[in-house]
């Protein structure tokens, strides 16, 4: 999956590049070529600006929760290969192991778990398969790498967004403060014409 | 954090725009590694505090948390987990302690760069 993004430091900054669906931010050179590139009036340029600011705000809650998410299941795929590789680590001594699981919030009970070569993986949708020891290793090392890899591209996406976001505020502020000004020049041009004559 | 521009004149170049994203980032990743930080220092006090109990009892067995369950473990091999534990989260924090420095001092200086050019144009404090 290609994503559109280029480091921003050889990025020429003319060029709004877009990545994954998020649109670039364009960098503003100078405030009045811009306005008139856009054609749109100062208010209007503004009201544009605030509403990609709000859009970025949206898809930044999003990609956070999936970091969430994925920050939460990665723990979990390693403790299940912490329990495989016990039970493997306990294969050769030929001695059971006794484990303490809970059955409900508060009880707990003891299991004897046998030598045995495969052990049981929960995929999900109700669905449970039975894996030898070592499948189940590298089907679960497999889906740890894959949401290592799916966590790197989201924070990158991320830094990506922040700083579209962070360009937009800035350009916001640089029409803002343009606009006042040019309504000071226009006053002390009204005052001094109206002084002269 | 605000990056706000007062009412001048400077004009803001590309390359002032990305030392400010840059800033921007390092900020991010300053706060995740502050909270990193703490949970490895949690995690820390705990395997200490449960190396400690470890001395403390007489058990031969000991119920040793793995994935979910509680498995019986001997008392010398929880021991030893428990070390190597605390040698890995012992690392782990020394590398975050050090990142985090070097964030702190890349923002100095990025500090020093963007005020000299926006003085009083620009707010990189903390709100």
């Amino acid at each position: 999956m290609a994503a559109a993004a280029s480091s921003s430091s050889t990025e020429s900054p003319e060029t709004t590049t877009e990545r994954r669906g998020i649109p670039g931010a364009q960098f503003v050179e100078d405030v009045e070529t811009y306005l008139s590139q856009i054609g749109l009036d100062v208010n209007s340029a503004l009201a544009f600006l605030q509403e990609r600011l709000q859009q970025y705000k949206l898809v930044e809650m999003k990609l956070l929760a999936q970091q969430r998410d994925l920050q939460a299941k990665i723990p979990d795929i390693e403790k299940c290969l912490d329990v495989v590789a016990t039970l493997q680590a306990k294969k050769g001594t030929g001695e059971a192991l006794i484990a303490d699981f809970e059955v409900s919030e508060g009880i707990y009970s003891r299991a004897r778990i046998e030598d045995k070569d495969s052990v049981c993986l929960w995929l999900g949708a109700n669905v449970m398969l039975e894996y030898s020891c070592e499948e189940a290793t590298s089907l679960l090392n497999k889906n740890l790498e894959n949401a290592k890899a799916s966590l790197e591209v989201l924070i990158a996406d991320l830094q990506f967004l922040r700083d579209q976001v962070t360009i937009t505020q800035v350009t916001i502020a640089r029409v803002y403060n343009w606009d006042v000004h040019q309504r000071r020049i226009r006053q002390t041009a009204t005052s001094s014409t109206a002084k002269v004559s | 954090m605000q990056q706000g521009t007062g009412a001048s004149e400077t004009e803001v170049t590309w390359e002032d725009q990305q030392n400010i994203n840059k800033f921007g980032r390092l900020n991010n990743r300053l706060h995740e590694l502050e909270d990193e930080i703490k949970v490895a220092k949690e995690a820390i006090d705990n395997l200490e505090d449960a190396s400690n109990e470890l001395i403390l009892t007489d058990e031969e067995v000991v119920r040793f948390q793995i994935g979910e369950v509680f498995a019986h473990v001997p008392k010398e091999d929880v021991e030893t987990r428990i070390e190597e534990m605390k040698e890995v989260s012992s690392k782990n924090l020394e590398k975050l302690e050090e990142e985090k420095e070097s964030v702190v001092a890349q923002m100095a200086e990025l500090k020093k760069v963007l005020y000299g050019k926006f003085k009083d144009s620009i707010n990189l404090e903390e709100d």
